[in-house]
Protein backbone atom coordinates (compact mmCIF):
# COMPACT_ATOMS: atom_id res chain seq x y z
CA UNK A 1 0.00 0.00 0.00
CA UNK A 2 2.73 2.63 0.59
CA UNK A 3 4.35 1.87 -2.61
CA UNK A 4 1.12 2.27 -4.12
CA UNK A 5 0.99 5.42 -1.81
CA UNK A 6 4.05 6.62 -3.06
CA UNK A 7 3.12 6.66 -7.08
CA UNK A 8 -0.72 8.03 -6.29
CA UNK A 9 1.54 11.07 -4.79
CA UNK A 10 3.79 11.44 -7.66
CA UNK A 11 0.50 12.10 -9.52
CA UNK A 12 -1.27 14.31 -7.00
CA UNK A 13 1.22 16.82 -5.52
CA UNK A 14 1.88 18.45 -9.33
CA UNK A 15 -1.54 18.65 -9.68
CA UNK A 16 -2.76 21.97 -9.42
CA UNK A 17 -6.92 20.95 -9.46
CA UNK A 18 -6.06 19.08 -6.36
CA UNK A 19 -4.39 22.30 -4.08
CA UNK A 20 -7.27 24.50 -5.45
CA UNK A 21 -9.34 21.66 -3.84
CA UNK A 22 -7.55 21.26 -0.93
CA UNK A 23 -7.28 25.19 0.06
CA UNK A 24 -10.94 25.37 -0.84
CA UNK A 25 -12.04 22.54 1.68
CA UNK A 26 -9.58 23.83 4.01
CA UNK A 27 -10.85 27.20 4.13
CA UNK A 28 -14.40 26.68 4.05
CA UNK A 29 -13.89 24.08 6.66
CA UNK A 30 -12.08 27.45 9.01
CA UNK A 31 -14.46 30.02 7.85
CA UNK A 32 -17.68 27.73 8.63
CA UNK A 33 -16.80 26.63 12.07
CA UNK A 34 -15.78 30.16 12.44
CA UNK A 35 -19.28 31.60 11.04
CA UNK A 36 -21.47 29.51 13.35
CA UNK A 37 -20.06 30.67 16.39
CA UNK A 38 -19.76 34.21 15.44
CA UNK A 39 -23.79 34.11 14.86
CA UNK A 40 -25.96 36.52 17.20
CA UNK A 41 -28.29 34.59 19.11
CA UNK A 42 -30.75 36.50 21.22
CA UNK A 43 -27.73 39.43 21.18
CA UNK A 44 -25.27 36.82 22.21
CA UNK A 45 -22.74 35.25 20.45
CA UNK A 46 -23.32 31.32 19.65
CA UNK A 47 -19.57 30.44 19.98
CA UNK A 48 -19.74 31.12 23.98
CA UNK A 49 -21.21 27.34 23.92
CA UNK A 50 -19.77 25.95 20.64
CA UNK A 51 -16.24 26.61 21.15
CA UNK A 52 -16.63 24.99 25.11
CA UNK A 53 -14.88 21.95 25.45
CA UNK A 54 -16.35 19.10 25.44
CA UNK A 55 -20.02 19.98 23.35
CA UNK A 56 -17.09 21.51 20.93
CA UNK A 57 -16.03 18.09 19.32
CA UNK A 58 -19.69 17.47 18.34
CA UNK A 59 -20.60 20.82 17.23
CA UNK A 60 -17.30 20.78 14.98
CA UNK A 61 -17.91 17.21 13.46
CA UNK A 62 -21.53 18.01 12.60
CA UNK A 63 -20.45 21.87 11.35
CA UNK A 64 -17.63 19.82 8.98
CA UNK A 65 -19.98 17.61 7.65
CA UNK A 66 -21.96 19.68 5.93
CA UNK A 67 -18.52 20.14 3.22
CA UNK A 68 -17.66 16.45 2.44
CA UNK A 69 -18.75 17.27 -1.31
CA UNK A 70 -15.69 18.94 -1.78
CA UNK A 71 -13.19 15.90 -1.36
CA UNK A 72 -15.50 13.77 -2.96
CA UNK A 73 -15.31 15.70 -6.07
CA UNK A 74 -11.50 15.69 -5.88
CA UNK A 75 -11.93 11.92 -6.17
CA UNK A 76 -14.20 11.63 -8.80
CA UNK A 77 -12.20 14.05 -10.62
CA UNK A 78 -8.75 11.56 -9.44
CA UNK A 79 -10.52 8.99 -11.05
CA UNK A 80 -12.37 10.39 -14.03
CA UNK A 81 -8.68 11.72 -15.16
CA UNK A 82 -7.26 8.25 -15.22
CA UNK A 83 -10.19 7.32 -17.92
CA UNK A 84 -9.49 10.66 -19.76
CA UNK A 85 -5.63 10.13 -19.99
CA UNK A 86 -6.15 6.57 -20.44
CA UNK A 87 -3.86 5.78 -17.72
CA UNK A 88 -5.47 3.20 -16.00
CA UNK A 89 -4.92 1.61 -19.14
CA UNK A 90 -1.32 2.16 -19.40
CA UNK A 91 -1.31 1.07 -15.94
CA UNK A 92 -2.76 -2.65 -16.50
CA UNK A 93 -0.77 -2.89 -19.32
CA UNK A 94 2.35 -2.30 -17.20
CA UNK A 95 1.74 -4.54 -14.71
CA UNK A 96 -1.38 -3.56 -12.49
CA UNK A 97 -4.08 -5.68 -11.70
CA UNK A 98 -7.58 -4.36 -11.53
CA UNK A 99 -7.80 -4.62 -8.06
CA UNK A 100 -4.38 -2.48 -7.81
CA UNK A 101 -6.27 0.61 -9.26
CA UNK A 102 -9.02 0.36 -7.10
CA UNK A 103 -6.56 0.12 -3.70
CA UNK A 104 -4.40 3.12 -5.09
CA UNK A 105 -7.42 5.14 -5.11
CA UNK A 106 -8.73 4.25 -1.96
CA UNK A 107 -5.23 5.02 -0.46
CA UNK A 108 -5.96 8.46 -1.72
CA UNK A 109 -9.45 8.32 0.23
CA UNK A 110 -7.55 7.51 3.59
CA UNK A 111 -5.25 9.90 3.23
CA UNK A 112 -7.38 12.84 2.29
CA UNK A 113 -9.82 11.48 4.93
CA UNK A 114 -6.85 11.35 7.49
CA UNK A 115 -5.75 14.72 6.98
CA UNK A 116 -8.82 16.64 6.70
CA UNK A 117 -9.77 15.04 10.31
CA UNK A 118 -6.29 16.06 11.32
CA UNK A 119 -6.96 19.54 10.38
CA UNK A 120 -10.29 19.70 12.03
CA UNK A 121 -8.80 17.88 15.28
CA UNK A 122 -6.39 21.11 15.31
CA UNK A 123 -8.72 23.42 14.18
CA UNK A 124 -11.23 21.80 17.60
CA UNK A 125 -8.01 22.46 19.96
CA UNK A 126 -7.37 26.04 18.57
CA UNK A 127 -11.32 27.37 18.55
CA UNK A 128 -11.77 25.79 21.91
CA UNK A 129 -8.24 26.95 23.65
CA UNK A 130 -9.22 30.58 22.05
CA UNK A 131 -12.93 30.71 22.41
CA UNK A 132 -13.55 28.86 25.10
CA UNK A 133 -13.37 28.81 28.61
CA UNK A 134 -10.82 26.37 28.88
CA UNK A 135 -11.24 22.37 29.31
CA UNK A 136 -13.79 21.74 32.06
CA UNK A 137 -13.06 19.37 34.57
CA UNK A 138 -13.25 16.45 32.20
CA UNK A 139 -10.74 17.20 30.02
CA UNK A 140 -10.17 18.53 26.59
CA UNK A 141 -10.25 15.32 24.79
CA UNK A 142 -13.74 13.90 26.37
CA UNK A 143 -16.16 13.24 23.30
CA UNK A 144 -13.29 13.92 20.65
CA UNK A 145 -14.29 10.30 19.33
CA UNK A 146 -16.70 12.69 16.83
CA UNK A 147 -13.48 13.43 14.97
CA UNK A 148 -13.09 10.15 14.17
CA UNK A 149 -16.75 9.45 13.30
CA UNK A 150 -16.14 12.35 11.18
CA UNK A 151 -13.06 10.83 9.60
CA UNK A 152 -15.56 7.40 8.78
CA UNK A 153 -18.19 9.58 7.51
CA UNK A 154 -15.35 11.33 5.30
CA UNK A 155 -14.11 7.81 3.75
CA UNK A 156 -17.81 6.42 3.44
CA UNK A 157 -18.23 10.31 1.37
CA UNK A 158 -15.35 9.45 -0.88
CA UNK A 159 -15.56 5.69 -1.49
CA UNK A 160 -19.57 6.31 -2.56
CA UNK A 161 -17.92 9.20 -5.07
CA UNK A 162 -15.23 6.73 -6.06
CA UNK A 163 -17.67 4.12 -7.18
CA UNK A 164 -20.13 6.89 -9.04
CA UNK A 165 -16.60 7.93 -10.82
CA UNK A 166 -15.61 4.40 -12.16
CA UNK A 167 -18.84 3.82 -12.85
CA UNK A 168 -19.64 7.11 -15.04
CA UNK A 169 -16.19 7.92 -16.57
CA UNK A 170 -17.26 11.12 -17.24
CA UNK A 171 -15.93 13.73 -15.09
CA UNK A 172 -19.00 16.40 -15.10
CA UNK A 173 -21.53 13.79 -15.38
CA UNK A 174 -20.06 11.55 -12.45
CA UNK A 175 -20.09 15.19 -10.08
CA UNK A 176 -23.81 15.91 -11.50
CA UNK A 177 -25.17 12.58 -10.41
CA UNK A 178 -22.98 12.23 -6.88
CA UNK A 179 -24.58 15.54 -5.85
CA UNK A 180 -27.95 14.78 -7.08
CA UNK A 181 -28.03 11.57 -4.98
CA UNK A 182 -26.13 12.77 -1.98
CA UNK A 183 -28.88 16.22 -1.50
CA UNK A 184 -31.87 14.87 -3.59
CA UNK A 185 -32.72 11.62 -4.56
CA UNK A 186 -31.89 9.51 -1.41
CA UNK A 187 -33.90 12.38 0.60
CA UNK A 188 -37.19 11.20 -2.08
CA UNK A 189 -36.30 7.47 -1.39
CA UNK A 190 -36.40 8.45 2.24
CA UNK A 191 -39.89 10.16 2.12
CA UNK A 192 -41.60 7.29 1.11
CA UNK A 193 -39.31 4.58 3.17
CA UNK A 194 -40.80 3.91 6.84
CA UNK A 195 -37.73 4.83 9.34
CA UNK A 196 -37.34 1.90 10.19
CA UNK A 197 -36.14 0.87 7.10
CA UNK A 198 -34.60 4.36 5.44
CA UNK A 199 -32.16 5.13 8.49
CA UNK A 200 -29.97 2.24 6.96
CA UNK A 201 -29.30 3.67 3.64
CA UNK A 202 -26.10 5.57 3.22
CA UNK A 203 -26.58 8.73 3.39
CA UNK A 204 -28.38 8.71 6.27
CA UNK A 205 -25.95 6.06 8.06
CA UNK A 206 -23.04 8.57 7.04
CA UNK A 207 -25.36 11.74 8.21
CA UNK A 208 -26.01 9.89 11.22
CA UNK A 209 -22.18 9.47 12.05
CA UNK A 210 -21.97 13.68 13.01
CA UNK A 211 -25.76 14.08 14.11
CA UNK A 212 -26.84 17.65 15.19
CA UNK A 213 -25.84 18.72 18.53
CA UNK A 214 -29.53 20.44 19.05
CA UNK A 215 -31.12 17.37 17.38
CA UNK A 216 -33.98 17.90 20.50
CA UNK A 217 -34.67 21.02 18.55
CA UNK A 218 -34.41 19.66 15.13
CA UNK A 219 -37.42 16.78 16.23
CA UNK A 220 -39.38 19.37 17.82
CA UNK A 221 -39.44 21.18 14.50
CA UNK A 222 -39.41 18.52 12.17
CA UNK A 223 -41.31 15.87 13.92
CA UNK A 224 -38.92 12.82 15.98
CA UNK A 225 -37.86 10.11 13.46
CA UNK A 226 -35.90 7.29 14.12
CA UNK A 227 -32.33 7.25 13.85
CA UNK A 228 -28.90 5.03 14.35
CA UNK A 229 -26.69 6.74 17.43
CA UNK A 230 -23.32 7.14 15.57
CA UNK A 231 -21.56 4.13 17.42
CA UNK A 232 -25.09 1.79 16.20
CA UNK A 233 -24.06 3.56 12.17
CA UNK A 234 -20.20 2.53 12.56
CA UNK A 235 -20.74 -1.16 11.15
CA UNK A 236 -23.61 -0.23 8.66
CA UNK A 237 -20.71 2.58 7.22
CA UNK A 238 -18.00 0.19 7.37
CA UNK A 239 -19.80 -2.52 5.42
CA UNK A 240 -21.06 0.13 2.82
CA UNK A 241 -17.45 1.30 2.70
CA UNK A 242 -16.90 -2.37 1.61
CA UNK A 243 -19.51 -2.58 -0.97
CA UNK A 244 -18.59 0.52 -2.81
CA UNK A 245 -15.13 -0.61 -3.25
CA UNK A 246 -16.15 -4.01 -4.03
CA UNK A 247 -18.16 -3.05 -6.73
CA UNK A 248 -15.72 0.01 -7.69
CA UNK A 249 -13.61 -3.31 -8.60
CA UNK A 250 -16.23 -5.52 -9.99
CA UNK A 251 -16.83 -2.34 -12.35
CA UNK A 252 -13.38 -2.43 -13.44
CA UNK A 253 -13.49 -6.36 -13.72
CA UNK A 254 -16.10 -6.02 -16.15
CA UNK A 255 -15.77 -3.27 -18.44
CA UNK A 256 -13.22 -3.26 -21.02
CA UNK A 257 -10.28 -0.56 -20.03
CA UNK B 1 11.99 -21.30 -31.71
CA UNK B 2 9.73 -21.06 -29.15
CA UNK B 3 6.42 -18.93 -29.48
CA UNK B 4 6.29 -16.10 -27.33
CA UNK B 5 2.59 -15.62 -28.04
CA UNK B 6 0.45 -17.94 -28.82
CA UNK B 7 -3.22 -17.35 -29.93
CA UNK B 8 -6.02 -19.69 -30.21
CA UNK B 9 -9.76 -19.16 -31.48
CA UNK B 10 -9.56 -15.21 -30.10
CA UNK B 11 -12.77 -13.40 -30.71
CA UNK B 12 -14.57 -10.03 -29.49
CA UNK B 13 -18.03 -9.14 -30.36
CA UNK B 14 -18.57 -5.19 -29.52
CA UNK B 15 -23.30 -5.68 -29.52
CA UNK B 16 -23.75 -6.20 -33.50
CA UNK B 17 -20.28 -5.68 -34.45
CA UNK B 18 -17.43 -8.92 -34.50
CA UNK B 19 -14.38 -6.92 -33.98
CA UNK B 20 -12.47 -10.21 -34.14
CA UNK B 21 -13.64 -13.61 -35.05
CA UNK B 22 -11.87 -16.41 -34.44
CA UNK B 23 -8.17 -15.65 -34.70
CA UNK B 24 -5.39 -18.02 -33.82
CA UNK B 25 -1.48 -16.63 -34.48
CA UNK B 26 2.01 -17.97 -33.19
CA UNK B 27 4.42 -14.88 -32.56
CA UNK B 28 7.84 -17.17 -33.04
CA UNK B 29 10.89 -15.87 -30.52
CA UNK B 30 13.33 -13.04 -32.08
CA UNK B 31 10.51 -12.46 -34.66
CA UNK B 32 9.54 -8.75 -35.82
CA UNK B 33 5.63 -9.97 -36.05
CA UNK B 34 3.54 -7.42 -38.07
CA UNK B 35 -0.45 -7.33 -37.84
CA UNK B 36 -1.17 -5.99 -41.10
CA UNK B 37 -4.90 -4.83 -41.60
CA UNK B 38 -7.04 -1.65 -43.06
CA UNK B 39 -8.21 0.00 -40.03
CA UNK B 40 -11.27 -1.21 -38.00
CA UNK B 41 -9.96 -5.23 -38.87
CA UNK B 42 -9.18 -5.89 -35.67
CA UNK B 43 -5.59 -5.27 -34.94
CA UNK B 44 -5.75 -2.95 -32.08
CA UNK B 45 -8.73 -5.09 -30.35
CA UNK B 46 -6.47 -8.16 -30.63
CA UNK B 47 -3.31 -6.55 -28.85
CA UNK B 48 -5.45 -4.75 -26.43
CA UNK B 49 -6.96 -8.23 -25.29
CA UNK B 50 -3.17 -9.79 -25.20
CA UNK B 51 -2.46 -6.98 -22.96
CA UNK B 52 -4.81 -7.73 -20.44
CA UNK B 53 -7.13 -4.20 -21.26
CA UNK B 54 -9.90 -5.87 -23.19
CA UNK B 55 -11.83 -8.66 -22.20
CA UNK B 56 -12.29 -11.22 -24.90
CA UNK B 57 -15.56 -13.09 -25.79
CA UNK B 58 -13.90 -16.30 -26.45
CA UNK B 59 -10.74 -18.04 -27.09
CA UNK B 60 -7.68 -17.39 -24.92
CA UNK B 61 -3.36 -17.01 -25.61
CA UNK B 62 -0.61 -17.29 -23.78
CA UNK B 63 2.53 -15.25 -23.43
CA UNK B 64 5.39 -17.58 -22.87
CA UNK B 65 3.29 -20.58 -22.79
CA UNK B 66 1.67 -19.12 -19.43
CA UNK B 67 -2.01 -17.20 -19.14
CA UNK B 68 -1.24 -13.44 -18.63
CA UNK B 69 -0.20 -12.14 -15.24
CA UNK B 70 2.16 -9.84 -13.56
CA UNK B 71 4.93 -11.95 -14.17
CA UNK B 72 4.32 -11.73 -17.68
CA UNK B 73 3.78 -8.10 -18.08
CA UNK B 74 7.12 -7.16 -16.25
CA UNK B 75 8.32 -8.95 -19.84
CA UNK B 76 6.59 -7.35 -22.07
CA UNK B 77 6.67 -3.44 -23.14
CA UNK B 78 4.03 -2.12 -24.85
CA UNK B 79 1.90 0.93 -26.55
CA UNK B 80 -1.68 0.75 -27.61
CA UNK B 81 -3.24 3.44 -29.64
CA UNK B 82 -2.46 6.66 -28.02
CA UNK B 83 0.19 7.85 -25.89
CA UNK B 84 -1.06 7.63 -22.04
CA UNK B 85 0.47 9.86 -19.65
CA UNK B 86 -0.58 12.91 -17.50
CA UNK B 87 -0.28 15.73 -19.59
CA UNK B 88 0.43 18.08 -15.97
CA UNK B 89 3.46 16.18 -15.67
CA UNK B 90 6.63 16.48 -17.59
CA UNK B 91 8.27 13.92 -19.80
CA UNK B 92 10.28 12.56 -16.42
CA UNK B 93 7.82 12.72 -13.81
CA UNK B 94 5.72 10.37 -15.98
CA UNK B 95 8.59 8.11 -16.32
CA UNK B 96 8.89 7.68 -13.22
CA UNK B 97 5.32 7.16 -12.50
CA UNK B 98 6.02 4.13 -15.14
CA UNK B 99 9.43 2.81 -13.69
CA UNK B 100 7.12 2.88 -10.25
CA UNK B 101 4.28 0.15 -11.50
CA UNK B 102 6.57 -1.55 -13.69
CA UNK B 103 8.95 -1.86 -10.73
CA UNK B 104 11.63 -0.84 -12.59
CA UNK B 105 14.72 1.06 -11.28
CA UNK B 106 14.58 4.92 -11.60
CA UNK B 107 18.46 5.31 -12.92
CA UNK B 108 17.25 3.80 -16.35
CA UNK B 109 15.27 7.09 -17.34
CA UNK B 110 17.67 9.32 -18.10
CA UNK B 111 19.36 7.30 -20.76
CA UNK B 112 15.51 6.12 -21.98
CA UNK B 113 15.19 9.55 -22.81
CA UNK B 114 18.17 9.93 -24.55
CA UNK B 115 17.24 6.65 -26.54
CA UNK B 116 14.19 7.80 -27.46
CA UNK B 117 15.75 11.89 -28.26
CA UNK B 118 13.65 13.58 -25.40
CA UNK B 119 16.64 14.24 -23.27
CA UNK B 120 16.44 18.29 -23.97
CA UNK B 121 12.70 18.08 -23.35
CA UNK B 122 12.41 16.05 -20.40
CA UNK B 123 11.54 18.59 -17.94
CA UNK B 124 8.80 20.13 -20.33
CA UNK B 125 5.01 19.04 -19.71
CA UNK B 126 3.74 16.40 -21.54
CA UNK B 127 0.98 18.00 -22.97
CA UNK B 128 3.17 20.64 -24.55
CA UNK B 129 4.85 18.04 -27.11
CA UNK B 130 4.38 17.62 -30.39
CA UNK B 131 2.78 14.07 -31.61
CA UNK B 132 5.99 13.03 -32.32
CA UNK B 133 7.00 13.53 -29.40
CA UNK B 134 4.57 11.58 -27.08
CA UNK B 135 4.52 8.45 -29.22
CA UNK B 136 8.25 8.39 -28.75
CA UNK B 137 7.85 9.04 -25.00
CA UNK B 138 5.30 6.70 -25.24
CA UNK B 139 8.30 4.17 -27.09
CA UNK B 140 10.60 5.47 -23.95
CA UNK B 141 7.71 4.19 -21.27
CA UNK B 142 7.75 0.45 -23.46
CA UNK B 143 11.56 0.26 -23.28
CA UNK B 144 11.70 1.27 -19.36
CA UNK B 145 12.31 -2.30 -18.41
CA UNK B 146 14.27 -3.81 -20.59
CA UNK B 147 11.52 -6.09 -21.63
CA UNK B 148 12.02 -9.35 -23.08
CA UNK B 149 9.07 -8.29 -26.12
CA UNK B 150 7.92 -5.19 -27.48
CA UNK B 151 4.57 -4.71 -28.47
CA UNK B 152 3.67 -1.56 -30.53
CA UNK B 153 0.67 -0.67 -32.19
CA UNK B 154 0.78 2.03 -35.37
CA UNK B 155 4.13 3.00 -33.25
CA UNK B 156 4.70 5.63 -36.59
CA UNK B 157 1.17 7.39 -36.75
CA UNK B 158 1.50 11.13 -36.76
CA UNK B 159 5.46 11.15 -36.93
CA UNK B 160 7.12 13.05 -39.78
CA UNK B 161 9.30 11.17 -42.46
CA UNK B 162 12.23 11.69 -40.34
CA UNK B 163 10.80 10.46 -37.21
CA UNK B 164 9.60 7.94 -38.93
CA UNK B 165 12.89 6.48 -40.12
CA UNK B 166 14.24 7.30 -36.57
CA UNK B 167 11.61 4.99 -35.20
CA UNK B 168 11.84 2.34 -37.19
CA UNK B 169 15.52 1.84 -37.44
CA UNK B 170 14.85 2.29 -33.26
CA UNK B 171 13.16 -1.03 -33.90
CA UNK B 172 15.31 -2.91 -36.14
CA UNK B 173 17.63 -1.70 -33.37
CA UNK B 174 16.17 -2.92 -30.74
CA UNK B 175 15.29 -6.34 -32.84
CA UNK B 176 19.06 -6.89 -33.36
CA UNK B 177 19.55 -7.16 -28.96
CA UNK B 178 17.38 -10.69 -29.54
CA UNK B 179 14.15 -8.79 -28.85
CA UNK B 180 10.87 -10.15 -29.96
CA UNK B 181 8.61 -7.32 -31.54
CA UNK B 182 4.71 -7.42 -32.19
CA UNK B 183 3.68 -4.53 -34.22
CA UNK B 184 0.23 -3.05 -35.71
CA UNK B 185 -0.10 -1.17 -38.56
CA UNK B 186 -1.90 -0.48 -41.30
CA UNK B 187 0.87 0.21 -43.64
CA UNK B 188 2.12 -2.18 -46.20
CA UNK B 189 5.43 -0.48 -46.66
CA UNK B 190 6.14 0.02 -42.83
CA UNK B 191 5.55 -4.40 -42.43
CA UNK B 192 7.30 -4.97 -45.25
CA UNK B 193 10.55 -2.67 -44.50
CA UNK B 194 10.66 -3.85 -40.82
CA UNK B 195 9.01 -7.29 -40.25
CA UNK B 196 10.57 -10.53 -40.37
CA UNK B 197 6.62 -12.80 -40.49
CA UNK B 198 2.88 -11.12 -40.81
CA UNK B 199 -0.47 -11.72 -39.88
CA UNK B 200 -3.27 -9.81 -42.51
CA UNK B 201 -6.90 -9.02 -40.73
CA UNK B 202 -9.94 -8.35 -42.53
CA UNK B 203 -12.87 -7.33 -40.47
CA UNK B 204 -11.73 -9.08 -37.80
CA UNK B 205 -10.87 -12.48 -40.12
CA UNK B 206 -6.97 -13.53 -40.70
CA UNK B 207 -6.81 -13.43 -44.23
CA UNK B 208 -3.21 -14.48 -44.18
CA UNK B 209 -0.08 -15.54 -41.89
CA UNK B 210 3.40 -16.30 -42.35
CA UNK B 211 6.88 -15.38 -43.18
CA UNK B 212 6.74 -12.14 -45.01
CA UNK B 213 8.58 -13.44 -48.06
CA UNK B 214 6.23 -16.39 -48.19
CA UNK B 215 3.22 -14.06 -48.13
CA UNK B 216 4.79 -10.92 -50.09
CA UNK B 217 5.66 -13.59 -53.15
CA UNK B 218 7.73 -11.22 -55.34
CA UNK B 219 6.23 -13.43 -58.61
CA UNK B 220 5.35 -10.73 -61.26
CA UNK B 221 2.18 -11.14 -63.28
CA UNK B 222 1.98 -12.57 -66.95
CA UNK B 223 -1.40 -11.40 -69.45
CA UNK B 224 -1.07 -13.71 -72.37
CA UNK B 225 -3.84 -13.20 -75.62
CA UNK B 226 -4.26 -14.22 -79.22
CA UNK B 227 -2.87 -17.23 -80.88
CA UNK B 228 -5.85 -19.34 -80.47
CA UNK B 229 -9.20 -18.47 -78.37
CA UNK B 230 -8.78 -17.52 -74.31
CA UNK B 231 -10.31 -20.73 -73.08
CA UNK B 232 -7.76 -23.06 -74.97
CA UNK B 233 -4.71 -20.53 -73.24
CA UNK B 234 -6.38 -20.93 -70.43
CA UNK B 235 -6.23 -24.77 -70.48
CA UNK B 236 -3.09 -24.92 -71.78
CA UNK B 237 -1.37 -22.74 -68.80
CA UNK B 238 -3.23 -25.13 -66.11
CA UNK B 239 -1.49 -27.78 -67.71
CA UNK B 240 1.71 -26.16 -67.15
CA UNK B 241 3.98 -27.72 -64.29
CA UNK B 242 5.65 -24.15 -63.60
CA UNK B 243 2.13 -22.54 -63.72
CA UNK B 244 0.91 -21.62 -59.90
CA UNK B 245 -1.90 -19.90 -60.78
CA UNK B 246 -4.10 -18.97 -63.97
CA UNK B 247 -7.41 -17.33 -64.46
CA UNK B 248 -9.18 -15.41 -66.97
CA UNK B 249 -9.46 -11.76 -66.65
CA UNK B 250 -10.99 -9.91 -69.06
CA UNK B 251 -10.15 -11.26 -72.71
CA UNK B 252 -6.88 -12.12 -71.14
CA UNK B 253 -5.49 -15.14 -69.42
CA UNK B 254 -3.63 -14.11 -66.11
CA UNK B 255 -0.75 -16.24 -64.82
CA UNK B 256 1.56 -16.71 -61.65
CA UNK B 257 4.51 -18.26 -62.65
CA UNK B 258 6.81 -20.10 -60.09
CA UNK B 259 9.84 -18.35 -58.67
CA UNK B 260 13.12 -18.49 -61.17
CA UNK B 261 10.97 -19.19 -63.92
CA UNK B 262 11.19 -16.62 -67.33
CA UNK B 263 8.36 -15.27 -69.31
CA UNK B 264 10.39 -16.93 -72.42
CA UNK B 265 9.85 -20.04 -70.75
CA UNK B 266 5.98 -19.91 -70.77
CA UNK B 267 6.12 -18.82 -74.39
CA UNK B 268 8.38 -21.41 -75.80
CA UNK B 269 5.95 -24.04 -73.48
CA UNK B 270 2.88 -22.20 -75.87
CA UNK B 271 4.75 -23.09 -79.04
CA UNK B 272 5.67 -26.34 -78.30
CA UNK B 273 1.75 -26.93 -78.41
CA UNK B 274 1.39 -25.26 -81.69
CA UNK B 275 0.18 -22.08 -79.94
CA UNK B 276 2.28 -18.81 -81.44
CA UNK B 277 0.99 -16.11 -78.60
CA UNK B 278 -0.26 -13.06 -80.17
CA UNK B 279 0.51 -10.68 -76.93
CA UNK B 280 2.66 -11.40 -74.28
CA UNK B 281 2.87 -8.94 -71.33
CA UNK B 282 4.53 -8.92 -67.93
CA UNK B 283 3.72 -6.72 -65.49
CA UNK B 284 5.21 -5.92 -61.67
CA UNK B 285 3.19 -6.59 -59.11
CA UNK B 286 3.15 -3.97 -56.93
CA UNK B 287 3.19 -4.26 -52.83
CA UNK B 288 -0.37 -2.52 -52.69
CA UNK B 289 -2.04 -4.49 -55.26
CA UNK B 290 -0.92 -7.89 -53.36
CA UNK B 291 -1.63 -6.25 -50.23
CA UNK B 292 -5.71 -5.27 -51.98
CA UNK B 293 -5.53 -9.02 -53.05
CA UNK B 294 -4.72 -10.77 -49.99
CA UNK B 295 -7.78 -8.85 -47.85
CA UNK B 296 -10.05 -9.13 -50.64
CA UNK B 297 -10.01 -12.70 -50.75
CA UNK B 298 -12.94 -14.44 -48.97
CA UNK B 299 -10.70 -17.71 -48.24
CA UNK B 300 -7.64 -17.60 -47.38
Amino acid sequence: MTSLLRIELRKLLPYSTFWVLLVLQLSLLFIFFYARGHVQVNGQAAGAELYQFPRLWQHIAYVSSFLNLIPGILIIILVSDEYAFRTFRQQVIDGFSRATLVQGKYSVILLLAIALALYVLLLGIGFGLYYGKGAENTGMFTDAQYILYYLLQLVGYMSLAMLIAFLLRKTGLAIMVFMAYTLVVERLINWQTPDAIDKYFPMKVLGNLTPNPHRELEQLMLGTSEVLSPLQATIPAVLYIGLFCFLSYYLLRARDL
Amino acid sequence: MAEILTIQGLSKRYGAVQALDQLSINVPQGSIYGLLGPNGSGKTTTLGIVLDVINPSGGSFQWFGQPASKSTKRRIGALLETPNFYPYLTGEENLRISADVKGVDHSRIPATLETVGLGKRRNDKFKGYSLGMKQRLAIGAALLGDPEVLVLDEPTNGLDPEGIAEVRQLILDIAAQGKTILLASHLLDEVEKVCTHMAVLRSGKLKAQGPVSSILATNDLIFINGGAPVEQLLQIARLLPFVTQAHQVNQQVQITLQEGIQSSELNRAFFAQGVALGQLVVRKRSLESQFLEIIKAEHA
